[in-house]
């Protein structure tokens, strides 16, 4: 039985999970793709928390908020200029998601270049542990879990209490049904690319300063966040949950028992759910 | 009559097609330099992707230090020579590698190429030993090993390799460095990713250690791990007090961080690199954390067992000095100071010993088993039984020990020379 | 009566084997290495496009395609390497081997279909990897495995030498190239090509009229493997080693972009176009001295192409449409430029 430290680490990786793979989830069902950029904006949000907080002293709960904001905004204006443009119909969605591939060499470049390859710390953010005896953690990570927690909690709010909320479900599960009640799907995908890719951002954010900021810190959270969805379904926002919860406890078991091999591990078994029940945990059935 | 326009459009637009073509492979002739001859020096060197941060730093140190060089330059009979150091992207890859090298040797001419440390050895070796170029490179990368060692080097297909700096062998006197710094050492743990675990040179590294009665347990992690919680948990379950990390920078600050974290803040964390940059480690591990980190330690003023040119101190840091002055902050990255120059110094006292600095060949005979005294002390070319060809550099192993956020000199083992 | 001419097609024609036979005599203008090279990995990387494209046609999207590049450099290295078998027989075999495996897996996996098909190719491609870095024993793990050039070949008086120049890979990468390019525009062209259209087209419909699903998604997913494996087994060769950090996930995307940027509208000339450009500008862009702009230039690229061209089109579309301008006529009543693509 792993320590009790190994479980903890393994819930915070978990969050860092949850967050991404929701905000996938979300752009997937309204827009029909997968958004390979998303590690990018991930990458891209903390950066902007980095500068908020080393350069401009904001603090740090507000920069998070800053970094979604930005960050988001700037999803909403690849949405609005790249993937709607390149939404042809017949073709499916095989040029949306070339650009979005190719938008992972351009985010990681533009970053690279502005922001410099180092790695940079946030250390200072939230020095200091809690010794809870057998093991001790950051709180840093603990704020991981509460800012994770908070997060999902205003999703909840957001789709089952507001009218834009409201709105998403909509389009997402019948689209030409709830055109046809008035509401835009264009607005609509507009509205979900940016708070999926503020998740991703606020992600990133939140979890700088437990590790490093560098330009390539984004491309194993997006393959991590794809794998989560497999195991909870695409398309289902349940899912990306408990697939991100999943996933992250796995990893750190497996990573404790036999170390390296947890990457083959993971992926072997993403290749057996999708060969035997492709639909996830919680996905709609496969046609 | 309108067809005739077409044809001759046509005609114009492949006549221009064939021009770009000849264009394209037109070679510049080289501009003929006054007094002093230069001679070219390529250097293959990671300067994009995610090792640019260990190309790209000791660049203002390299430029300096070719500078202070060529006040002097080095003479062969009457004619004095300068060098020029060329530096092309090989992007840490095997295609970037053999791209780069073939773009060092056959459009910038160089006869030379020197201060390599990444992971292309094999790529790279494959241009320049038809080339007849000499490559003076590093051991220690996977395939930059003996074939006793299960590596890929073979000293008679790869008559024109300089092993400059012999980093596994250093990686393993890091290793009694420790031992000799904390003699009431408990378990030494070493760290590395998947990608060095093929290596033959953890074989030699395990058998070496074992000979002279080191206690050590190994972890291996996969190559873009950010959270080692699991590792450190199974380091501290078996015992080890100092860990020995040969990973990249990130791996590494995140082990130092990480470890802190969980309470043990008594396991020592050893980098196999130097540092490289001390304010990009206190700003990702914290500062705390980093104080007793230790790392490899190249700057030559302070060994104590090794003894170094007094002349070469005094370039390195005046090197030191200019490169400060360019980047406006204080440069104190001493890192550099065993690879490229020393490397050249290699090549240069190899060149004057042959008396010539075209024929490869003399060249090579006169590294092979020579001794050469360079910024990291006077060495004697070994490795003829093990490598094949007296051709492995040696090296103090040095480390040094942050204190008061400070890199301090810890301890040094010097090499003993291969057999 | 002068006989007709039908100088529409004659002329774009001319030009495309005036264009090859330049290509061919290129080596007798220069042995610059560095430009050899790069049009010696932009054909190999081509033919791993015209797999993917060939995959692309019956509606599936492979990412996972520098997979089997990497399974066919280690089967060739293995084998020359560990058994001293000759190369090309080696070559060969690495075709066959990563033929069959494309063959299991396709036949496993292709009925996954959409989305999940490509998330496996991705997985797939990851494990390769994964297991080529830790498997030691056979692969040497990162060390990678050394290869030697292919034995010199003789014919009558005259000797193909690998070992001492970059021309012979030259030619046979062209020959390699050709005959690759040969195959996917038969398959393309034929019954079996429209056959690929119509069921990546509908699906349903083509099940309806009894065509066969699978079997054409697994026929066009092997043949994919095969031709991709011997450009794999080729390109290991000509850079001497193998490693697996050679062929990752991100080289598989770059795959994908080519044949988007190229044009998947035809599979030969587009994955050609696309390869060459984009491996060309990958090389001229790490010579500039800001760093880390390749990367952001490339995506750049790719992201302008896929927006500026007319929608569903790559660079090769434009060879058509500029064929059309040139040849169209000034009519009395205008017509309407019709997509006529007479050209092709």
């Amino acid at each position: 039985m792993p320590p009790a430290g190994i479980w903890v680490d393994g819930l915070v990786q978990s969050c860092i999970y949850v967050t991404m793979a929701f905000g996938m989830v979300l752009v997937f069902s309204i827009l029909g793709i997968l958004n390979w950029t998303h590690g990018q904006f991930y990458m891209l949000g903390a950066f902007v928390v980095y500068y908020a907080i080393t350069a401009a002293g904001i603090p740090f709960p507000i920069s998070l908020l800053i970094s979604g904001v930005i960050v988001g905004g700037l999803g909403m204006l690849v949405e609005k200029f790249v993937i709607e443009r390149l939404s042809v119909p017949g073709y499916g969605m095989l040029y949306v998601t070339v650009a979005t591939l190719a938008l992972i060499f351009f985010f990681e470049g533009a970053a690279g270049m502005s922001f410099g390859l180092m790695d940079k710390g946030m250390a200072t953010v939230l020095p200091g542990v809690l010794d809870l005896g057998s093991f001790s953690i950051s709180y840093q990570k603990i704020a991981v879990i509460i800012f994770t927690l908070v997060i999902m909690a205003a999703m909840y709010i957001v789709l089952n209490r507001t009218k834009v909320g409201l709105a998403i479900r909509a389009a997402a599960q019948e689209p030409v049904a709830a055109s046809l009640y008035g509401i835009s799907v264009g607005r609509v995908s507009l509205i979900v690319m940016g708070i999926g890719c503020a998740l991703a951002a606020m992600a990133g954010g939140i979890i700088g300063p437990v590790y490093s900021v560098n330009p390539f810190m984004g491309r194993i959270p997006m393959i991590m966040s794809l794998l989560a969805i497999i195991i909870g379904g695409l398309g289902s926002l349940t899912g990306a949950i408990v697939g991100g919860i999943i996933l992250g406890l796995l990893n750190s078991v497996i990573a404790y028992k036999i170390s390296y091999f947890s990457e083959v591990a993971l992926f072997v078994l993403v290749i057996l759910i999708l060969l035997i029940r492709p639909q996830g945990l919680f996905g709609a059935p496969a046609k | 009559m309108k067809k005739w326009y077409n044809v001759v459009a046509i005609l114009m637009a492949t006549v221009i097609v064939v021009g770009v073509f000849a264009i394209g492979c037109a070679k510049t002739a080289p501009p003929q330099p006054t007094g002093p001859i230069t001679i070219n020096i390529g250097e293959p060197v990671a300067l994009s992707g995610s090792a640019s941060p260990w190309g790209q730093i000791p660049t203002p140190f390299r430029e300096a230090w070719f500078e202070v060089f060529n006040k002097e330059g080095f003479k062969i009979g009457d004619q004095t020579y300068n060098i020029k150091l060329i530096q092309v992207d090989d992007q840490n890859t095997a295609e970037g590698g053999a791209a780069a090298a073939k773009q060092l040797i056959f459009g910038d001419k160089c006869k030379f190429l020197a201060g390599h440390w990444t992971w292309n050895f094999s790529a790279i070796s494959a241009v320049t030993n038809p080339a007849k170029v000499i490559f003076v490179t590093r051991t220690g990368s996977p395939d930059a090993l003996p074939a006793s060692w299960k590596g890929a080097y073979d000293a008679k297909t790869m008559p024109y390799v300089v092993f400059g700096t012999p980093s596994q062998d250093e990686f393993t006197f890091n290793c009694f460095a420790l031992v000799d710094a904390f003699p009431n050492y408990k378990k030494l743990g070493l760290l590395d990713s998947t990608v060095g675990k093929g290596g033959p040179g953890w074989v030699v590294l395990q058998d070496t250690l074992n000979k002279a009665g080191v206690r050590w347990q190994s972890e291996w992690f996969a190559p873009g791990t950010t959270d080692f919680a699991p590792i450190i948990t199974r380091f501290a379950e078996g015992g080890c007090d100092i860990v020995f990390v040969a990973g990249w920078i990130g791996e590494y600050m995140a082990f130092a961080k990480q470890r802190w974290e969980m309470g043990y803040k008594d396991m020592k964390v050893a980098c196999s690199g130097p540092f490289v940059s001390l304010d990009m480690y206190k700003a990702v591990v914290g500062a705390d954390a980093f104080e007793g980190a230790i790392g490899a330690y190249y700057d030559n003023s302070q060994f104590k067992k090794t003894i170094v040119n007094p002349k070469y101190i005094a370039q390195c840091q005046e090197a030191l000095k200019i490169a400060a002055e360019k980047t406006g902050k204080p440069y104190a990255y001493t890192g550099e100071i065993a690879w490229l120059p020393s490397h050249v110094l290699i090549l240069v006292q190899a060149m004057q010993k042959a008396g010539t600095v075209d024929d490869t060949d003399a060249i090579m005979k006169a590294i092979r088993g020579g001794t050469f005294d360079t910024t990291i002390g006077k060495w004697t070319m070994s490795g003829a039984e093990t490598y094949g060809s007296p051709v492995v550099f040696g090296t103090p192993a040095c480390l040094c020990v942050i204190q008061g956020g400070k890199e301090v000199y810890l301890s040094e083992h010097p090499m003993e020379p291969l057999p | 009566m002068m006989p007709y001419i039908d100088y529409k097609t004659l002329i774009p024609r001319t030009v495309i084997w005036v264009m090859i036979a330049l290509f061919l005599i290129l080596p007798a203008f220069t042995t610059n290495m560095i430009t050899l090279s790069i049009f010696i990995s932009s054909g190999i990387w081509a033919i791993a496009v015209m797999g993917f494209v060939l995959i692309l046609r019956t509606g599936q999207f492979s990412m996972g395609q520098s997979a089997f590049m990497a399974i066919g450099g280690y089967v060739s290295a293995m084998l020359t390497v560990k058994l001293g078998i000759p190369y090309w027989p080696g070559f060969l075999a690495a075709g066959v081997v990563s033929g069959l495996i494309a063959l299991v897996i396709g036949v496993i996996v292709l009925n996954a279909g959409g989305i999940y098909f490509s998330i496996i190719t991705i997985a797939f491609g990851e494990i390769v990897r994964i297991v080529a870095l830790n498997w030691e024993a056979v692969t040497r793990g990162a060390a990678g495995i050394l290869t030697s050039p292919p034995a010199p070949i003789t014919i009558g008086n005259f000797e193909i030498n690998f070992a001492t120049s970059v021309v012979p890979y030259y030619y046979f990468m062209f020959l390699l190239v050709t005959m690759a390019g040969l195959v996917f525009w038969q398959i393309d062209r034929t019954r079996i090509g429209g056959t690929f259209r119509g069921v990546a087209a509908n699906p349903m419909l083509s099940e309806h009229l009894g065509v066969h699903l699978m079997k054409y998604r697994v026929i066009a997913f092997a043949v994919a493997g095969v031709f991709t494996g011997l450009a794999g087994a080729y390109y290991v060769t000509f850079l001497s080693v193998i490693t697996p950090l050679m062929f990752d996930l991100w080289k598989s995307m770059q795959i994908v972009m080519m044949s988007i940027v190229g044009g998947i509208s035809s599979i030969v000339g587009g994955a050609l176009i696309g390869a060459t450009v984009l491996y060309t500008l990958g090389v001229y862009l790490s010579r500039l001295p800001i760093y880390n702009i390749q990367y952001l230039l490339f995506g750049a690229v790719v992201v302008l192409v896929l927006l500026f061209l007319p929608k569903g089109t790559g660079l090769v579309d434009l060879w058509g449409k500029f064929w059309h301008k040139v040849f169209r006529e000034p009519e009395e009543y205008e017509i309407p430029e019709e997509s006529e693509m007479a050209v092709e």
